[in-house]
């Protein structure tokens, strides 16, 4: 099986948000809806200062605390990696919420569940890649098997030494980032 | 990004999970420890407490949304014993039979009340394991969230614990005054109760706020939320002064004049207690900030 994940280059982004509208076209979410954001931070010292834009959404961690607080069990891991929620099992207690620390998961008030990315796995299973992937126009995403030495992206993690966003609080993310 | 997934209805719940269990510690404890002039603050302990943690209880299931809407959805709610939530619906329903069984037993109702009162003495032993229980949970249940890193620490449940057994012990003497008031006396001799659990919940409450503010970055944002930023006006005047200080002294005072403090002022202390383990409950989890990812 493989184990997906995601690696970004934010020095090529330029915050255009195609990504995130992608998705929310692809999973029919509201206009106030996301499964992604991108986050902007300051980058260096007047007179050399620069924004930096970091992408994040679901790091599919392979030690998710999502998954552990989950009381209904509603949490699970996919064979390839995907933490994914069962919705019929989701009572809404909003633990998951409080306990992600990276602060991606939604409460759909319609359905009255918690839902977030799901690195679009309906796609993904028939052989394509998640809507952000294909749609970003700076290619500033690359998908795929971070098992298999030779794909693309365990080659673009090993060269640029990529690393997901807060490694110290060992949920190990499946989201890598390379940033500079 | 949805920072602030909890509100009112899990504060309500944290507060009334606590001093509900309180109440009952606080009923074994003068059912056992003090003569006949106490009864009717053990009467009313234990009439207080399982109705208290039932509709903490409420507050949660309110909280809920598919839960809520298709109730038969909340038979799933034991289905992770790594879940503190999980675990908590298994104490709370454990515990709220049992001290509704105590009240009966201590207030001798119907014929349930009569039949209990054979096994008052297991009723006390199994039930004060579940109050500890139940207030040690609702200071884990926060404790463990990795994505609040002001709530993840091992003297959350110690601080619930203790501002549990002190409002316990106020909801017990306001209920003691409404069933009799010539107890009213008789509650000065509580008064010491209240100076020593005040006294245990301020240090721990300010051990919490050190450690907080040197702890992790994103801890230190909360704690100096409560302590200078919006949150300040409630944490010094509801939690500290209402809820510690004048409480504190007002039980001093009590202690010492005997019976011969007005009434109300005796009612008010305990209530204070209240509204500052309410507002405890409040400013903590309104002060969650998430970890800073970038
Ligand atoms: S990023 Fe958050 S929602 Fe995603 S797996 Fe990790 S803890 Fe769960
Ligand atoms: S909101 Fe749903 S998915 Fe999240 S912890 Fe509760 S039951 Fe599980």
């Amino acid at each position: 099986m493989p184990r997906y994940g995601i690696a970004i280059d934010t020095t090529k982004c330029i915050g255009c948000h195609a990504c995130q509208v992608a998705c929310q076209n692809h999973n029919q979410l509201d206009y106030n809806q996301r499964f992604n954001w991108i986050l902007e931070r300051d980058r260096g010292k007047y007179p050399s200062f620069d924004k930096e834009f970091v992408p994040v959404q679901c790091n599919h961690c392979e030690d998710a605390p999502c998954e552990r607080v989950c009381p209904t069990a509603a949490i699970y891991t996919t064979a390839e990696g995907i933490v994914h929620i069962r919705s019929e099992r989701c009572v809404g207690c909003k633990y998951c919420v409080e306990a992600c620390p990276y602060k991606v998961r939604i409460v759909d008030h319609h359905k009255g569940i918690v839902t977030k990315c799901w690195l679009c796995i309906d796609m993904v299973r028939k052989g394509g890649e998640p809507a952000c992937v294909t749609t970003c126009p700076n290619q500033v995403r690359i998908f795929g098997d971070l098992d298999d030495p030779n794909s693309k992206i365990s080659r673009f993690i090993a060269e640029h030494r990529a690393q997901p966003l807060r490694p110290d609080l060992n949920t190990k993310p499946k989201i890598y980032y390379k940033r500079s | 990004m949805l920072e602030n997934a909890w509100g009112w209805l899990i504060v309500a719940y944290l507060f009334l999970a606590g001093a509900g269990a309180g109440a009952f510690v606080a009923a074994v404890a003068c059912d056992l420890l003090a003569p006949d002039w106490s009864k009717s603050l053990a009467r009313a302990g234990s009439l207080a407490s399982g109705p208290l943690v039932a509709v903490g209880t409420m507050c949660l299931v309110f909280d809920l949304e598919a839960g809520l809407w298709q109730p038969w959805r909340q038979l799933y709610l034991v289905s992770n014993l790594s879940s503190m939530i999980s675990w908590g619906v298994i104490v709370l329903s454990l515990f709220i039979p049992v001290a509704l069984l105590y009240a009966a037993a201590l207030n001798d109702l119907t014929f349930v009340g009569r039949y209990a009162k054979k096994y008052v003495w297991h009723l006390e032993v199994a039930g004060s394991v579940l109050a500890v229980a139940t207030a040690v949970y609702t200071g884990i249940l926060i404790a463990v969230v990795n994505g609040v890193p002001f709530w993840n620490t091992p003297l959350m449940p110690v601080l619930f614990l203790a501002s549990a057994v002190s409002t316990g012990l106020a909801v017990a003497m306001i209920g003691a005054a409404i069933i009799d008031i010539t107890t009213i006396r008789t509650l000065s001799n509580f008064a010491l109760g209240h100076v020593i659990f005040l006294a245990i919940e301020g240090v721990v409450l300010m051990l919490f706020i050190f450690m907080s503010l040197t702890r992790s970055v994103e801890a230190a944002v909360s704690a100096n939320m409560m302590i200078s930023g919006v949150l300040s006006p409630y944490f010094w005047l509801l939690v500290v002064v209402l809820g510690i200080l004048v409480p504190f002294a007002l039980s001093i005072v009590e202690y010492y004049e005997y019976g011969k403090m007005p009434k109300y002022l005796v009612v008010g202390a305990d209530l204070l207690v209240l509204v500052g383990g309410m507002s405890l409950r409040g400013v903590i989890i309104f002060a969650a900030s998430p970890p800073q990812i970038v």
